[in-house]
């Protein structure tokens, strides 16, 4: 009798049933799709944040990074202490080789263009290491998504074309296309300019080659002076801190959670442990600042996605009020039948969660449609789904329905059948 | 005649009040939607309106976004402050922090040597980290981790440090080492100390090789601002960091498209949301309307009862709307920027039209449906 009546209701009252269905779904798909947003907007927006370059330098044990800061001082930054470049595929076997986004080696030297003073850097542009796991590609073009070039990026495999900046093309009067004359350590060679860039920075006085071609010309084979590293990293903690201060003061438990954190101290740390005499140096200014943007948006996502279910849970709740109430004749009748109180609550909650469940599964499909409309908008890739929503929107309906449904089933119990099917 | 349009328009009045008086707990349950969807509308584009505001401060703490350096001559404090006139007028400026190289030797090792104001320094490089704390007094220096490892010191120890003074002659003084600043770049290979320290042992007052500035601005105000500087003081070249200022644009954008969707989405919900609320109150009033019309209410009156009643909602619930929309703005901005929001005048008509069109429009479908049944059915229970 009890399925037979919540099969009418449902059948019967098919239009009102429906509304509650849509609210349900609409609110449960609005939840989704926040939900999963803002799971995710972390690890998207990190990966955003990596267009401001490298935020791990690593150079060689005991070298000093004494380089000009506006092209002051040409002299200092030459050190004549080298990486392994056999070496810099390991930074893609450390635990956190995933978070690993991009490296690039340099070989700085200073050397002459057309006879005059000039800082000559050797690096990988779009280089395809080989590595164990595949393939591998990485550079400059990737790691310095600011950098406008006119004319054409380098490839590595150019023997005879360089790229200048653009301070140091405007001093001289150097165009694509012009041929100049490097001297590096004994060697002398004609190239021809192949694109010169603005960086907006002291790179713009230098002459960039591919890694190979300086190596050849310095007789420094296999040697680089230092990496660049782009990862992707956690905001320190106060454990952060503390390792940073002295890892010797972490316990043994401490040291765990804190290697198998994305740290940039513990990234640094494991690539110091692949890398012979090398030093790795986080980039404050890179990855503090990533740090505070992460945890601004974070919040920031976290406060909206609150109003928005908040906003979603209210409408829910009114919608299953104002539909309760308005069934005060049909409930009369039931009292005056011999309903008793708890029947006529059982059959008014167990007709709204059938709707609601329908709703929001349905709800469920279109939020995660939302969710990917606005990664591949925004990011430009998929949000990722998280599990975890399902059974949490699961349990906030649930709740919702029920408190949304207490008020009017209240009233619903104060009728008097007489006075309802009077009409009033 | 007047006075029976008088009358006319006392009985309508009367009609909407009672009708929003009486039934008082449907009225709540509708202008609780109401307010939800208004606050959510007002809230949610206050705060849209805001981020690229907000976060650009919160992206200064890059460091600085527009450098300047002498061309040519020399640059003095006085040639900063002209240029600084040419700033983007828009955007705060966080801090401008001057200084001054020169080379010096601790104990026949070459370092660079730089004053500056600390104040200044740490506005426009906030990830400095450093350990012990930043010159306070005369005397006291800051060293960077490259220096302090080479030269095997900790804070607290004092060097000597001798260079070439403007004159030919050699300078020397004992300094005290009140800080060391690891940064991960260039910095660590750095002396620094205030300004006026190294014009007391350099010479040489008022020069300024290098002024990094952080503004709060988009790529393009602060490239006009680097060719309008170049432009018009001739002392100064302006360089943009084109790391910072287009790295921030593309994130900033990023964001900022992001929260516009997101408020899209959001809104667009709740919107059908308030509307399927509105839609059950008013369909339970069938009853109603068709007793109205028995009694020979034409189908306009009805739906000019209606129109008022919900107007009336939509303008309360509205303003409520507005109210809790900034509330929650303000809240939002504190908690993650803790920085006040501004309020924008506009937002006023658009929440309160917004409010009651959605209102209006959701009524009129289930009350013209409801009108254009014939009485008879209505009245008698379906």
């Amino acid at each position: 009798m009890f399925f037979r009546m919540i099969k009418g209701v449902l059948i019967r009252q098919r239009k009102k049933m429906l509304m509650i269905a849509v609210t349900v779904a609409l609110g449960v798909s609005l939840a989704t799709a926040v939900l999963n947003v803002m799971l995710d907007v972390g690890d998207k927006v990190n990966q955003e944040l990596k267009a401001y370059g490298a935020n791990i330098n690593v150079i060689p044990r005991g070298a000093f990074l004494l380089n000009d800061l506006y092209g002051i001082d040409m002299e200092n930054g030459i050190s004549d202490k080298y990486l392994d470049e056999s070496q810099i595929g390991n930074i893609k076997t450390i635990f956190w080789s995933f978070n690993i986004v991009d490296f690039t080696p340099y070989l700085e030297l200073s050397g002459k263009a057309n006879n005059e003073k000039v800082k000559i850097v050797g690096t990988w542009f779009n280089y395809e290491l080989k590595l164990e796991t595949g393939e591998f590609r990485t550079g400059m073009k990737n790691l310095k998504t600011w950098w406008q070039v006119s004319g054409a990026w380098l490839e590595d495999s150019d023997a005879d074309a360089v790229m200048v900046g653009s301070i140091y093309a405007s001093r001289n009067g150097i165009k694509t296309g012009d041929k100049i004359t490097l001297n590096v350590a004994d060697a002398v060679r004609e190239f021809t300019v192949k694109g010169v860039f603005d960086s907006g920075s002291s790179e713009d006085e230098y002459v960039y080659l591919p890694l190979s071609v300086v190596q050849e010309m310095a007789g420094l084979a296999g040697k680089v002076s230092r990496i660049e590293v782009s990862a992707l990293t956690t905001p320190d903690n106060e454990l952060a801190l503390k390792a940073a201060q002295d890892i010797k003061s972490l316990s043994i438990k401490e040291y765990e959670t804190w290697y198998c954190t994305a740290y940039v101290s513990s990234i640094s740390y494991q690539i110091e442990e692949v890398i012979t005499d090398a030093v790795a140096k986080p980039i404050r200014q890179i990855a503090e600042s990533e740090g505070a943007i992460l945890d601004k948006t974070q919040l920031l996502m976290l406060l909206i996605t609150v109003l928005s279910l908040a906003g979603a849970a209210v409408g829910i709740t009114n919608l299953v009020t104002a539909s309760v109430m308005e069934r005060s004749q049909e409930i009369g009748l039931l009292k005056a039948v011999g309903a008793k109180d708890s029947a006529v609550i059982l059959l008014i909650f167990t007709e709204i969660l059938i709707t609601s469940t329908v709703g929001g599964i349905i709800g469920y499909f279109v939020g995660l449609g939302f969710a990917q409309i606005i990664g591949q908008t925004v990011f430009s890739s998929a949000i990722a789904i998280k599990a975890m929503v399902i059974p949490i929107i699961a349990v906030s309906v649930f709740v919702i329905t029920l408190i949304g449904s207490i008020p009017s089933i209240k009233m619903l119990l104060s009728l008097k059948p007489a006075e309802v099917l009077h009409g009033r | 005649m007047e006075g029976k349009k008088f009358k006319k328009y006392k009985m309508y009045l009367k009609m909407v009040t009672s009708s929003l008086l009486r039934r008082r707990s449907r009225m709540i349950v509708a202008l609780l939607a109401i307010i939800i969807g208004a606050t959510i509308l007002s809230g949610m584009i206050t705060v849209y309106y805001d981020i690229p505001r907000q976060m650009g401060s919160e992206m200064r703490s890059y460091g600085a976004n527009l450098v300047l350096i002498p061309s040519g001559e020399g640059m003095t404090a006085d040639d900063v402050n002209e240029a600084k006139k040419y700033f983007p007028t828009s955007g705060e400026v966080v801090g401008i922090a001057a200084y001054r190289y020169s080379t010096g030797k601790i104990n026949e090792q070459p370092f660079m040597v730089a004053g500056t104001e600390f104040d200044a320094v740490k506005k426009v490089s906030p990830f400095w980290h450093v350990t012990g704390s930043y010159p306070s007094a005369s005397g006291e220096i800051l060293i960077g981790q490259d220096v302090a490892e080479l030269l095997h010191v900790l804070t607290g120890d004092i060097v000597t440090l001798y260079g070439n003074a403007g004159d030919s002659s050699i300078y020397s003084a004992d300094l005290r080492i009140s800080g060391i600043v690891k940064t991960g770049g260039t910095e660590e290979g750095f002396i620094y100390m205030t300004l006026s320290d190294l014009e007391g042992l350099i010479g040489g007052t008022g020069k300024i090789d290098a002024a990094e500035c952080s503004i709060v601005a988009t790529a393009s105000e602060i490239d006009t601002a680097a060719a309008e500087i170049a432009a018009r003081v001739p002392a100064v070249s302006a360089y943009p960091v084109k790391k910072v200022t287009s790295s921030e644009q593309a994130v900033l954008s990023k964001l900022t498209s992001l929260v516009l969707l997101v408020t899209i989405v959001v809104l667009i919900l709740t919107m059908i949301c308030v509307s399927t609320t509105m839609m059950a109150v008013v369909a339970e009033r069938r009853r109603e309307i068709g007793l109205k019309k028995a009694i020979g209410a034409s189908n306009r009156n009805i739906i000019v009862e209606f129109l008022g009643e919900n107007i009336f909602l939509g303008g309360l619930g509205g303003a409520f709307g507005i109210l809790f929309g900034f509330l929650f703005a303000q809240a939002v901005s504190m908690n993650v920027f803790s920085r006040g929001i501004t309020f924008q005048p506009l937002l006023i008509p658009v929440t309160l039209a917004a409010s009651v069109v959605i209102t209006v429009a959701a009524c009129l479908l289930p009350v013209r449906n409801a009108a254009e049944v014939d009485p008879a059915i209505v009245l008698r229970g379906e």
